[in-house]
């Protein structure tokens, strides 16, 4: 049976797994990096009233039980947001290359449908003698 | 209907059966703003929390996704300090 948080991703194009190395710093901490106020917020002076609490700690020093799950939960939630964020710049990309692609094709209709339309009339703007 | 196409499932283990059913618990009831856009359902398998999430895009994922992850953190924290022995 599973002791550590586990997620799996799945789109048209890609799956992920994410999976939690409890060793690793971003999961013994429940300051997220993704979570809580913007760098640029802090940097103005703005204090985070909001900022989670430490993970619980029994007479030992040790985390709880549930204080383990709380940070690992934060990493795993780092990791997804971190993720998912590039996914939406990759697709944001993709629509502005799309779009981009989609003017230049429109253009280059344009211009042979109006080389072909005017083919006729070789108008030259300097044809005054109508 | 909007393809929810864009899934994460996510399993979080509790240390005993009764938390996991109360997590299950304390998250339905939270409404779904568009769920045409997203869908999110709960389960409890054993001290598993077993979460889907089903969304139109990965935009709406990554907001569903993480504020259901503050609330279960949330519940986390509650019980630690409430009931946790």
């Amino acid at each position: 049976m599973s002791t550590l948080p586990f997620a799996s991703y799945s789109s048209p194009d890609l799956e992920k797994q994410f999976v939690v190395d409890p060793s690793g710093p971003q999961y013994q901490t429940t300051d997220g990096v993704t979570t809580g106020p913007s760098p640029h917020v802090l940097n103005a002076g703005q204090v985070d009233k909001d900022k989670p609490a430490p993970p619980k700690q029994m007479d030992n020093g040790e985390f709880t039980a549930l204080g383990c799950l709380r940070a690992q939960l934060t990493g795993l939630q780092d990791d997804i947001n971190k993720f998912l964020t590039d996914r939406m710049e990759h697709a944001k990309r993709k629509k502005a290359k799309l779009d981009q692609d989609k003017d230049r094709d429109n253009r280059i209709n344009k211009e042979i449908k109006d080389l072909l339309d005017g083919g006729d009339d070789d108008n030259n703007g300097d044809d005054s003698s109508q | 209907m909007n393809h929810l196409d864009h899934n994460l499932h996510l399993t979080i283990p509790f240390p005993n059966d009764r938390y996991s059913e109360v997590a299950v618990k304390v998250l339905r009831p939270d409404p779904i703003l568009r769920p045409e856009d997203f869908q999110v359902e709960y389960k409890s398998k054993g001290n598993l929390l077993e979460i889907d999430f089903k969304s139109v895009d990965d935009r709406v994922l990554r907001v569903g996704v993480s504020s259901v992850i503050d609330s279960v953190k949330t519940i986390v924290e509650t019980i630690d300090e409430l009931d946790y022995m």
